[in-house]
């Protein structure tokens, strides 16, 4: 783990390195009317970095990702990855699913090369194996590349997932509720993982999650969805911790219980609000920038 | 959990036995190697002993009921006719073979053998001349108790038919004499009707009282005392035994492919000399004739082959051998089209109604359409095309079960009816593939082939072979009914052959062909579970 590989010069960064904008996914009902699952969904992500999407189930969260995978039609509006607009699935966005999704008939070996040899179909056997073996033991599976998915436990095939999706050197790294179906003990393990991973590769990523404890200690940047129908961005909180993270210095500091407070308020408080829950006041607005776009804002205001 | 050597047999072994779906024989195993002997002599009771015992009352409700039900060819056999059965056709087979051996033979070891049967033929034919004098006397000694028995019924059975013709020569005179009279005009016409009513009343009952008696005769006769039989029955052993032997020189001494060919050979040598010897220009070309003609036959007769008779054993190779090419072609049919049905629903589509028309049509309607347009295929003469000629004589598992067209239809039959559970099946398992596992051929950017070949294939294998063994379950039924009503060489073919001939152990034959079917069937079931179970990647739980 260094520190100087997870921080760039801030200039390199791109502020809109994903843009997302006026997302809307609708289903339209037999009568001619569209159902909006998600309305407006306005987000800039930075490059590299990580943006936890966190509300209430049924709140348009997974939709919203597996927008920006490509595995999911855009109803209306549009997502910009680097610099060019997404159009359907592709290997610049790995995908981590809630079920480790492995082939049960390949070794993890297997799985992860599956998508190597599709992606980078022109390098020769031997920097494909490489790519392999590098981000299986990346994920600490070094040991147990030939076995089987059945020979693994539920963790185990967890990090075969990410493992398949690092290998293709995507530059975002979705993540759909990865550790949902994990113990809570194999959970921290896989967020130290997935922390150490970022780190390294200096990926931008996105998580889908419900647990607040996650998405306070993994993400930069967590964004809080109003409820379903025509969901969207309800309140973004800035999480302010160094990285690379520990975990005891972040669960002692006091700053992790504001934040984990106002996620449970917010939850709370939309808990019992159905349709469109958004507060357009100007701090909601700022919420919207991400840090890079403040500053730029400040100065633009100090000018004036 | 298999620590020692002790312990990883036994778990190899369980193993073995789990994926070939033996459940049973898992209690015997553990209590071999003493895993809680309790338990497992429990579960042995269940799962073994009483289903053994449910089997053997069976068999026994068979052997108490069978016999009872008088046919038209004999009553329903035993269990113990239809292992006499079977081991008459094993001896059958063995003579076959001794027969092919006899006929194949060369040189020296032809000259031993021949004197071996010579031997074993004297001493059969002593041996036979023993046993008839043997049964002769004992039928002898049976025959006089019989006329004993039968004496007094006889005598009572004459005495009985003297009393009954004199009292019907009474009846006519008196009839005649009552005509007269009517001729006359001396007596009324009803008298004489009503006297020939009662007449033909009591010739009935005169009638009925002698065949009483006949049949008390027939009876006795009938059945001999159990030693005649015996004796008869030893007899005809060894007169088979004799027959076979003499059959066997006969082969070695005259038919056997060398023999065969030497004395041909000697003919052409004969015919040499006769031509040069020869005056007349006439007597040279017929010379030269015979020459060519034994020269040719000796060289066909090394390539001939004994003519074996068809046994149930050959029969059964030759139906295995049919369902397989049938299954095989089956198969290579319906798992790509079932992948493209699973793949595209326009061309699940369009073939929806091809295959809810075609699956209920009657195997017996597809083996007539087959055996026109397949027997046309091999026209004007099956034996020398160019399949038959190559299949028969270089393909190795099928050169000694003489391919023809009869052959391949009844394997296009079985295609035909075994197409469809292997189709539905496998458009099915494409089709009802894991959306994740699609998801993440999506993300992983797979193109076609190695999305199909990597992902859909694979995840739709157990599917696939769950539909292909009911496929050869299916074609196996099939193949029975189509050789039997094609007359092709097989299992089907010596049922109705058996059933044709009717001699008195057709019908034992007939048992033991259904014991034969079913049990190759429940064993192609098997193979097919364990394919199906290897293939499984979630260790074939699913399937039972």
């Amino acid at each position: 783990m260094s520190i100087e590989l997870y921080e760039p010069a801030p200039e390199r960064l791109n502020p809109k390195f994903v843009e997302i904008s006026n997302l809307v996914k609708s289903y339209p009902n037999p009568y001619g009317e569209d159902f909006r699952v998600v309305e407006d969904f306005n987000l800039n992500i930075r490059q590299g970095e990580f943006i936890s999407l966190i509300g209430h189930s049924g709140c348009g969260k997974s939709t919203v990702l597996t927008m920006l995978a490509g595995l999911n039609e855009i109803s209306e509006g549009g997502i910009i990855v680097g610099d060019r607009e997404i159009d359907g699935p592709g290997p610049d966005r790995a995908v981590v699913f809630q079920a480790p999704c492995l082939m049960p008939w390949l070794s993890a070996y297997g799985n992860v090369m599956l998508g190597v040899k599709s992606v980078y179909p022109h390098a020769s056997k031997a920097e494909q194996k490489q790519i392999v073996e590098h981000s299986l033991s990346v994920v600490g599976l070094a040991d147990a590349m030939k076995k089987l998915p059945k020979e693994l436990s539920g963790g185990m095939q967890q990090r075969v997932g990410i493992a398949r999706a690092i290998a293709l050197q995507p530059k975002v790294l979705l993540l759909d509720e990865p550790f949902g179906r994990l113990d809570s003990l194999t959970r921290m393990e896989l967020q130290d993982v997935i922390i150490d991973i970022l780190a390294r590769e200096n990926l931008t990523a996105m998580i889908v999650t419900h647990d607040v404890d996650e998405a306070v200690f993994m993400a930069d940047r967590c964004v809080m969805m109003s409820n379903g129908p025509k969901a969207g961005v309800g309140e973004i909180m800035e999480i302010d911790f160094a990285r690379p993270r520990n975990r005891e210095v972040v669960f002692n500091d006091p700053k992790f219980f504001e934040y984990r407070e106002h996620l449970l308020a917010f939850l709370e408080q939309r808990s019992h609000i159905k349709g469109d829950t958004r507060t357009h006041n100007r701090e909601n607005l700022i919420g919207y920038m991400n840090k890079a776009e403040l500053i730029d804002l400040e100065q633009k205001l100090s000018v004036a | 959990m298999a620590d020692s050597p002790k312990d990883k047999l036994k778990y190899s072994i369980l193993k073995v036995i789990d994926v070939s779906g033996f459940k049973v024989f898992d209690p015997p195993v553990r209590l071999i190697f003493g895993e809680e002997p309790q338990k497992q002599i429990r579960d042995i009771a269940k799962y073994m002993l009483l289903p053994i015992l449910f089997i053997g009352v069976c068999i026994l409700a068979w052997d108490i009921i069978g016999p009872n039900h008088k046919t038209k060819s004999g009553e329903v056999p035993n269990p113990a006719k239809v292992l006499v059965a079977y081991s008459d056709a094993r001896r059958f087979d063995q003579r076959e073979d001794e027969k092919n051996h006899a006929f194949e033979v060369t040189g020296s070891e032809r000259k031993s053998e021949v004197k071996r049967v010579e031997s074993k033929l004297a001493q059969l034919e002593k041996e036979q001349a023993n046993l008839q004098k043997k049964s002769s006397e004992i039928a002898q000694a049976a025959q006089k108790s019989l006329d004993t028995q039968l004496a007094p019924i006889q005598e009572k059975y004459a005495a009985l038919k003297a009393k009954n013709e004199s009292a019907e020569e009474v009846r006519e005179a008196e009839m005649e004499a009552l005509a007269e009279k009517i001729a006359l005009k001396e007596a009324q016409p009803e008298k004489l009707i009503a006297l020939l009513k009662q007449a033909t009343v009591a010739e009935e009952k005169e009638k009925e009282a002698e065949s009483i008696l006949k049949d008390q005769m027939d009876l006795i006769r009938d059945n001999p005392p159990e030693e005649v039989k015996e004796a008869q029955l030893v007899t005809n052993k060894v007169a088979d035994e004799v027959q076979h032997h003499k059959k066997l020189l006969a082969i070695l001494t005259k038919e056997n492919k060398s023999v065969k060919e030497a004395s041909l050979l000697a003919k052409a040598k004969e015919d040499a000399e006769q031509l040069a010897a020869a005056t007349t220009g006439k007597e040279v070309l017929k010379e030269a004739k015979s020459i060519v003609k034994n020269t040719e036959r000796a060289e066909s007769t090394s390539e001939q082959s004994y003519p074996r008779t068809a046994t149930i054993f050959w029969q059964t190779r030759r139906s295995l051998a049919t369902v397989f090419v049938g299954f095989i072609i089956a198969a290579g049919v319906a798992i790509p089209l079932g992948i493209m049905c699973g793949l595209n629903r326009i061309f699940m589509a369009c073939m929806t109604p091809l295959i809810s028309i075609f699956r209920p049509v009657s195997p017996v309607v597809w083996l007539l359409i087959f055996q026109i347009i397949v027997g046309a295929f091999f026209l004007p003469d099956p034996a020398s095309h160019p399949l038959f000629v190559f299949m028969n004589d270089s393909l190795n598992p099928f050169s000694s079960l003489q391919t023809n067209p009869a052959m391949i239809f009844s394997a296009c039959t079985v295609a035909m009816c075994a197409l469809w559970p292997a189709l539905v099946n496998t458009a099915l398992g494409v089709s009802a593939i894991d959306k994740d596992h699609l998801n993440v051929a999506k993300v992983l950017k797979l193109g076609f082939w190695s999305r199909l070949f990597k992902i859909v294939i694979p995840s739709s294998l157990p599917l696939v072979f769950a539909g292909l063994r009911i496929s050869l379950g299916v074609g196996w039924m099939v193949l029975i009914a189509a050789e039997a009503l094609s007359s092709s060489d097989g299992l089907g073919k010596f049922v109705w052959d058996e059933y044709q001939n009717g001699s008195s152990q057709s019908f034992a034959n007939i048992i033991l062909a259904c014991f034969v079917v079913g049990i190759i069937g429940f064993f192609l079931d098997r193979l097919m579970i364990i394919l199906q179970r290897l293939v499984s990647f979630d260790d074939g739980s699913a399937t039972a």
